[in-house]
């Protein structure tokens, strides 16, 4: 196979007194790419990184790492480094300590570390920080601090846990530009936690998309945008229009009382399913041009669009995305092309990673 | 509202009087050439000149710190290694159960530890003297020890244990260059903490000492007992100047460690 899978992960389950916090969740890491594991808080996140770390052990499964099983190899043997949520640096050591302390370990001479060091902080843009004590440094240097002592150590896969979360927005924004920007110059292996789905869709080649201790959906940004798989990542990815419909035929769906032109098909004749249209892909039109009449309940300016609250004549709500204002109390059409409608199977869950899966076991 | 802070002031006030009265009224006489505690002639340094030339209180002084100094260095390493222990048990209970059995130790009278030192080591055989009261000494410092030590273990981040295994620390690594470095000020305030406590320690020592061996308070009780010599005064008041001293440099050092943890300060 062409793929340089670096990490695998095989029916891993991990429980915490017998609460299942991942439950059976198979999936593949490959060489050199930007991951991200996204869910919402609790959903075991972080149980994947400290499994992937070292910190703990699968309760069952298999963990494999360059395609061998490392279930019982300690964390301080593996070639991963992690930036820690609260960035966990020392706080009775300097900067350059901090960033020095993994090589210091590895018991390597002093000049090579400083060598090291000073090349590391030179990919985070902290040069001449040296000697700073940690209370010293803001809190995106720090952050910057705790990249530059994890990738020191040239690990083979970097591990980052919700790195962004206790930055401001500006700050943030800047540091997602700069992270997705050291890890193509790095070439390593990113595997970035976020439980922000903005966050997710802008820095990642691939997004698992994690709910209760199961990975619901992965695949690219873009995947996992267009064609959700379940109710759960339509309505956690972005916000998004889901009502109960049929599948009359192939490309054939009846929802709100209507019948449309869809580009999905496989399903049963007849078969109950959930559409999901997003609320940019409507487009305010009359009420004669509209596939679809709604009343305009509330209207909110966003900014770039305006956010319209309507109600169809069946009571189902619509989210509207548009440029275009409307009045409060209006009768207006909305319209959409078929590749706009995207059908799923009622609470389906993506067992095998988008079709691409693992088949070898 | 501003009335009560001038109460509060003033409840402090005469609290801090009336601790403080009888040590400065003793202080007062070590200087009183008349020979009493109630009659103030003259000013004296006979009194000092008298504790200074006495050979056996010398050497009792000696003991005293050899004993303190050997305790609180012994009992903070044990103490410390408690602490960690007690971090490192996993289930809450046990957890509690040795935390409790530690504060017991701590609150529990003198006297019956004391007491049951003495039970213990005439049944054992130790021979009363130095090690008796080295050993009582030590088992009362360890709980003062891991009192202190404790709240700096559970005020670090495990996440910092973490980070320290994923940068390629093995266990020794960890201890030496993450935990210990990070409750040094805990082990500091432990030490001294059971510094003064066996420095001032009088009635476990009374029970456990024996064959002439002494310490400082032992000995000014009994010569207290057999009548008034105002160099007992000047014996105090050389401990109470050294005990200021010890928690003025104490305040020194907490001081220096929390302004090298905490914020703002530069080196
Ligand atoms: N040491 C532990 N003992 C018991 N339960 C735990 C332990 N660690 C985590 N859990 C539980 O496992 C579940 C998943 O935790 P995890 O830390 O992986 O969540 P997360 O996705 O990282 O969430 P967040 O976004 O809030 O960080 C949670 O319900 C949590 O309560
Ligand atoms: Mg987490």
């Amino acid at each position: 196979m062409s793929k340089d899978v670096i990490i695998r992960f095989e029916h891993v389950t991990k429980q915490y007194d017998g609460l299942v916090v991942l439950d059976d969740v198979s999936f593949e890491i490959e060489r050199g790419k930007f991951y991200t594991l996204l869910g919402p808080s609790g959903c075991g996140k972080t149980t994947i990184l400290r499994l992937i770390a070292g910190f703990i052990e699968p309760t069952k499964g298999t963990i494999y790492f360059n395609g061998k099983n490392i279930n019982h190899v300690p964390a301080n043997k593996r070639q991963v480094n992690t930036v820690f949520q609260d960035y966990a640096l020392f706080p009775h050591l300097n900067v350059f300590e901090n960033v020095a302390f993994g090589l210091r370990v590895k018991k390597m001479k002093y000049a090579d570390i400083q060598e090291k060091v000073a090349e590391a902080l030179r990919f985070v843009n902290l040069e001449g920080y040296e000697h700073r004590e940690i209370r010293e440094m803001s809190g995106g240097q720090r952050q910057r601090v705790a990249i530059a002592r994890a990738i020191v150590n040239e690990p083979e896969v970097l591990l980052l846990d919700e790195p962004l979360s206790a930055l401001d927005l500006k700050l943030r924004t800047e540091m997602q530009y700069e992270l997705r920007e050291l890890q193509r110059r790095l070439g390593i292996t990113f595997i970035f936690v976020t439980h922000d789905q903005e966050e997710a869709l802008a820095m990642s080649d691939q997004i698992f998309v994690l709910h209760k201790g199961k990975i619901q959906q992965s695949g690219t940004p873009k995947d996992i945008y267009d064609e959700p798989v379940n109710r759960f990542v339509a309505d956690f990815i972005g916000e998004s229009n889901i009502l109960p419909g049929t599948m009359i035929a192939d490309f054939l769906v009846e929802f709100a009382g209507k019948r449309f032109e869809c580009v999905d098909q496989g399903f049963y004749p007849n078969e109950p399913v959930e559409v999901v249209i997003r609320p940019e892909d409507l487009e305010i039109t009359t009420r004669d041009q509209g596939k679809l009449q709604v009343r305009v309940d509330s209207q909110l300016f966003r900014g770039v669009h305006y956010e319209l609250c309507c109600y169809d004549q069946h009571g189902n709500e619509w989210l509207v995305h548009s440029t275009k204002k409307a009045e409060v109390g209006e009768e207006i059409g909305l319209y959409f092309e078929p590749e706009a409608i995207h059908v799923m199977r009622v609470s389906e869950a993506q067992e095998v990673s988008d079709g691409e899966g693992s088949d070898e076991t | 509202m501003k009335r009560k802070v001038k109460w509060d002031n003033l409840y402090l006030i005469i609290m801090f009087v009336i601790l403080y009265t009888p040590i400065f009224y003793l202080i007062y006489y070590s200087f009183n050439s008349g020979g009493t505690m109630h009659h103030f002639q003259g000013f004296t340094l006979e009194w000092y000149k008298e504790v200074f030339q006495d050979t056996r209180l010398l050497i009792i002084v000696l003991n005293t710190f050899v004993i303190a100094l050997l305790a609180s260095a012994i009992s903070t390493i044990l103490g410390v290694m408690g602490a960690l222990a007690i971090y490192y048990v996993k289930k809450r209970r046990m957890k509690n159960l040795l935390l409790t059995l530690n504060n017991v130790l701590i609150v529990s009278p003198d006297v019956i530890i004391g007491a049951s030192f003495l039970i213990l080591f005439t049944i054992i055989g130790i021979q009363l003297g130095f090690t008796s009261v080295l050993l009582s000494h030590i088992a009362f410092s360890v709980p003062i020890v891991v009192l202190m030590v404790l709240p700096k273990l559970q005020e670090m981040s495990p996440t910092l244990i973490d980070a320290a295994r994923d940068l390629g620390a093995n266990q020794w690594n960890v201890l030496t260059k993450v935990i210990l470095p990070f409750i040094t000020p805990g082990i500091f305030a432990g030490f001294f903490m059971a510094l003064t406590y066996s420095l001032d320690d009088f009635a476990v020592t009374f029970f456990v000492t024996g064959n002439g061996f002494s310490t400082l308070s032992v000995e000014i009780y009994s010569r207290a007992r057999q009548g008034i010599s105002l160099s007992i005064n000047a014996l105090s008041t050389l401990l109470f100047l050294f005990t200021v001293l010890l928690v003025v440099g104490y305040y020194f050092i907490s001081q220096r460690s929390s302004r090298l943890y905490g914020m703002g300060g530069r080196k």
